[in-house]
């Protein structure tokens, strides 16, 4: 799969309905929800509980599908896609980072870093070497040994960081990335988030609650009951 | 790091429970290995042939047949070689010591079997130095500590001599080997005329006469026109091949086999039970993880593999020490119990190790496989 390069948005979701269904009733999400984004951008998505954040983040990510409408990222059709290619998908060119690391407790920092490129065909060296370089990317040169559990919360995001990015993904969702961090270590991510952005041309889509954390954002949606409210900010 | 290696990573994240797993499967198949081991041994029915016949009385293995058999089943067409043979047990010093002695004549005996037993020119010419020297099996003489040039003496059971005693004197002419490790060589091999002069009953008469067919020549076939020579005579007979004759002579104690082979499936059957609870708890405890492999780009082919992979990963180990310890158990213990732990078994250990590792994996790897992520996700 290749990302095709088109004049059309990076990101383009137009008309999603998305319902989450019991036995007896069914909570509407979504209802014709329409997105753009371009390559390059960073955007945070904020809103209250229940708005609809981390549904639309599980779309993105191909992780749930919508009940219509349609889901292109980079000219590719998401919601076309089956299960392995959505798999496939997330494996060349999605990053994510979780609120609570989701790292593997029984692998070191570099290992979990290294588990992306086990789905691709590179020789061990260069898994080695792209493992280095990231960590020292995200300023943990030297913890690669350590255990997660014998980094602080901040070290851990950033080897969550280090791992969604090992592999060169065009695009990164970040879910919550600085909810479970203190403020000078949030700010550390954010800092890292922007350099990725800025500096590596990453797309970025980051649900956040936090003003501050979205306020690195180049634009900031608002959810609110299934619909977007934008508001356009100026970068600094 | 790589597949294998995240693999043995994820078998390992709760060592104790791993270790208790790996020991269970390392009981098992070492109980395995001794089971196979004694019925492959099982007093040399693995090693016995399918191309020689032993001809016993009908009425039971007990009843003598009349040497004079021996001239007509030679000159039956398809027989090749024919030896008579006597069989005399007792026990040697201690009551609880018993040993088997079978006798035939040493030419016809090395013609009809000596491949199987490792017979060579060397050993006839030792036995032909007197009557009473004998031949014994490998396994016997390393188990009662024997040399060639010993003598020692069985106190029969059944068989009196004409001077009233049940003590037979014999020298240790020559040690036989066998043909493989699966060969009985738990026996004596006297001399016919040895035990026929100096018995006090039951003269020129035989137990059983070995026989090797003709090359060319069905053992089953030929089977049936011997009995037909002896029909109407006083004494019937029935022909059985060398293995069908050990395995009929063992199932008058019991079906051997049959209950190995239950004990046997009642271990694996608890063994998968457990297996199987363990790892469905364990994945249970990893949905989590295994969502975020999913996220991670991870296809279901993948996951499925990589559980199937960490069951195959316990049933190794646990096997390989398993069943390394059974083959040190069979050449450890004493060649009486008949254990013998050849290729065929191994093979089969084999065989189990990796289809009970797959049968064991199956289910908590279809498990993890449909594991939705979404549905993973709200574990934790």
């Amino acid at each position: 799969m290749t990302i095709s390069e088109t004049n059309s948005p990076f990101i383009a979701l137009s008309s999603i309905s998305k319902a989450y269904r019991t036995r007896a009733i069914s909570v509407p999400i979504f209802d014709n929800l329409d997105l753009s984004i371009e390559k390059g951008e960073f955007v945070a998505v904020m809103g209250p509980s229940g708005s609809g954040k981390s549904t639309l983040l599980n779309l993105l990510a191909g992780l749930d599908g919508p009940d219509s409408g349609d889901i292109k990222i980079a000219g590719q059709r998401l919601d076309h896609m089956g299960e392995a290619a959505r798999s496939a998908w997330r494996a060349h060119h999605l990053g994510i980072v979780f609120q609570f690391y989701n790292l593997l407790p029984m692998l070191t920092a570099e290992e979990n870093v290294e588990l992306p490129l086990l789905l691709k065909p590179f020789p061990a060296s260069i898994r080695r070497e792209r493992v280095a370089k990231t960590l020292d990317l995200v300023g943990l040169c030297g913890f690669g040994r350590q255990n997660p559990s014998r980094l602080s919360g901040g070290q851990q995001q950033r080897v969550g960081i280090a791992r969604a990015i090992v592999s060169d993904p065009t695009l990164l969702l970040c879910d919550e990335p600085t909810g479970d961090l203190d403020r000078a270590s949030a700010d550390e991510i954010l800092t890292m988030l922007g350099y990725l952005n800025r500096e590596l041309g990453k797309t970025i889509v980051m649900v956040t609650h936090d003003p501050e954390a979205a306020e690195a954002a180049d634009r900031i949606l608002h959810l609110d009951k299934g619909a977007f409210v934008e508001r356009a900010r100026v970068m600094s | 790091m790589t597949f294998l290696g995240l693999t043995r990573k994820s078998t390992l994240r709760k060592p104790f429970r791993v270790v208790l797993l790996i020991i269970s499967v390392a009981v098992t198949f070492f109980i395995y290995g001794l089971t196979a081991s004694f019925i492959a041994g099982s007093q040399g029915t693995a090693a016995a042939s399918d191309e020689l016949l032993g001809v016993m009385n009908a009425a039971g293995r007990n009843q003598p047949l009349p040497m004079a058999y021996l001239s007509r089943i030679a000159a039956l067409p398809g027989v090749a070689e024919v030896s008579p043979i006597v069989r005399l047990r007792g026990s040697v010093g201690d009551a609880r010591n018993v040993v088997a002695v079978s006798a035939g004549e040493p030419d016809k005996l090395k013609a009809v079997s000596g491949e199987e037993l490792g017979l060579d020119p060397s050993m006839l010419q030792a036995l032909d130095t007197g009557w009473d020297k004998v031949l014994v099996g490998r396994a016997l003489a390393e188990a009662q500590g024997w040399t060639i040039g010993e003598r020692f003496t069985v106190s029969s059971f059944r068989t009196k001599r004409s001077d009233g005693s049940r003590d037979w004197p014999f020298e240790i002419a020559g040690i036989f080997d066998g043909k493989s490790s699966s060969t009985d060589t738990y026996f004596v091999l006297a001399q016919y005329r040895y035990i026929n002069e100096g018995r006090a009953r039951g003269k020129d008469t035989v137990a059983t006469f070995a026989l090797r067919p003709e090359p060319g020549v069905a053992p089953q076939e030929l089977a049936p026109r011997i009995d037909a020579l002896f029909t109407n005579s006083a004494a019937p007979t029935r022909t059985l091949s060398e293995k069908q004759f050990l395995s009929a002579f063992l199932s008058q104690y019991a079906d051997v086999k049959h209950v190995v082979t239950l004990v046997v499936s009642v271990c694996f059957v608890t063994l998968l039970m457990i297996v199987i609870n363990t790892m469905v708890f364990a994945l249970r405890e990893r949905r989590f993880e295994i969502g975020v492999l999913k996220t991670l780009g991870f296809s279901r082919s993948c996951i499925l593999m990589m559980v199937l992979a960490e069951a195959l990963f316990v049933f190794l180990l646990g096997g390989s020490i398993g069943i390394g310890l059974a083959k040190l158990a069979s050449l450890a213990l004493p060649p009486a119990l008949g254990l013998v732990f050849d290729q065929s078994v191994l093979l089969r250990a084999t065989a189990l190790v990796f289809l009970l590792g797959l049968f064991a994996g199956a289910l908590p790897a279809l498990s993890a496989m449909r594991t939705p992520i979404l549905s993973a996700f709200r574990t934790r």
